[in-house]
């Protein structure tokens, strides 16, 4: 059975990197999935935006908590409730990079 | 039989974790397995990064692509690898399905 | 189901509560690196007796 694994996103400068490797486990046919926490982005890459598309794809998804995240770059909004529901399904979960210095 | 041990290492802030918890398991008989993506790859400059992988029963590699975007040049492997640890990110992969116990640090 | 969360830092506000819903009905331990010198062998006997360990930021 896919494992399902979810990845926290913190910092800016982590995340889309990030977001690389959680598409890397949805290549290594994983559930993959995404949280981008506290960071607004202006806009991304096609490259990144690819990313995004094929961790979808292949039925993952990244989630912010961030209202402009979903304005702008179409992400799903989560609450911080409901991703801890989420990890609770979780087989792996990758608190990922290092806190934002203001918030840690 | 000692439980085998993955750590995905992604904070470059963490070798004294790495190379303690590395230790440890090995001593307790483990085999473990660890694998440094994005900026952790600037740990590969650490003075304790050849140590690191020269250990018996650990398997170390890097994420090649993390490596050149966190400005190396991929040609010059770190001291302590060889041009097959400079790897993709199916190495946190085989973490995952093939290691008992899962690490991030 | 038994849950170790490692601490690698103080977590803030956000991680405590995700920490309480992640925990919640479950058999939890904890193990705190953010120290000086860790005990990383007892750590490790953490880790080898929990179903899943997660190591925060």
């Amino acid at each position: 059975m896919s494992k399902k694994a979810c990845f926290l996103f913190v910092n800016k400068e982590y995340t889309l990197d990030g977001i690389r490797s959680a598409l890397g486990l949805a290549v290594e046919n994983m559930y993959s999935y995404g949280v981008i926490m506290y960071n607004e982005f202006e806009s991304i890459s096609d490259y990144h935006k690819e990313n995004i598309e094929w961790v979808r794809d292949m039925e993952g998804d990244i989630f912010t908590t961030v209202d402009a995240n979903v304005e702008k770059l179409g992400l799903t909004k989560i609450s911080l409730e409901e991703i801890g529901q989420k990890l609770r399904e979780m087989d792996v979960i990758v608190p990922y990079g290092i806190m934002r210095s203001d918030k840690s | 039989m000692a439980k085998s041990v993955g750590i995905f290492v992604t904070s470059p802030r963490y070798m004294r974790h790495v190379v303690g918890i590395t230790k440890a398991a090995v001593a307790k008989g483990s085999k473990v397995k660890v694998f440094f993506s994005w900026y952790s790859t600037h740990l590969t400059q650490c003075a304790e990064f050849p140590a690191l992988c020269k250990m018996d029963d650990v398997d170390v590699s890097i994420c090649a692509d993390s490596y050149k975007n966190s400005g190396y040049d991929v040609n010059d492997i770190p001291q302590g690898l060889d041009a097959k640890k400079m790897a993709t990110q199916a190495q946190h992969g085989v973490i995952i399905d093939d290691y008992d116990c899962y690490l991030t640090l | 189901m038994k849950l170790l969360n490692v601490y690698r830092s103080e977590p803030n506000d956000d991680v405590k509560k995700l920490v309480e819903i992640v925990s919640k009905d479950r058999d939890v331990v904890s193990f705190d690196l953010n120290v000086e010198n860790p005990d990383y062998d007892k750590m490790l006997d953490m880790v080898f007796d929990a179903d899943q360990t997660i190591c925060w930021w």
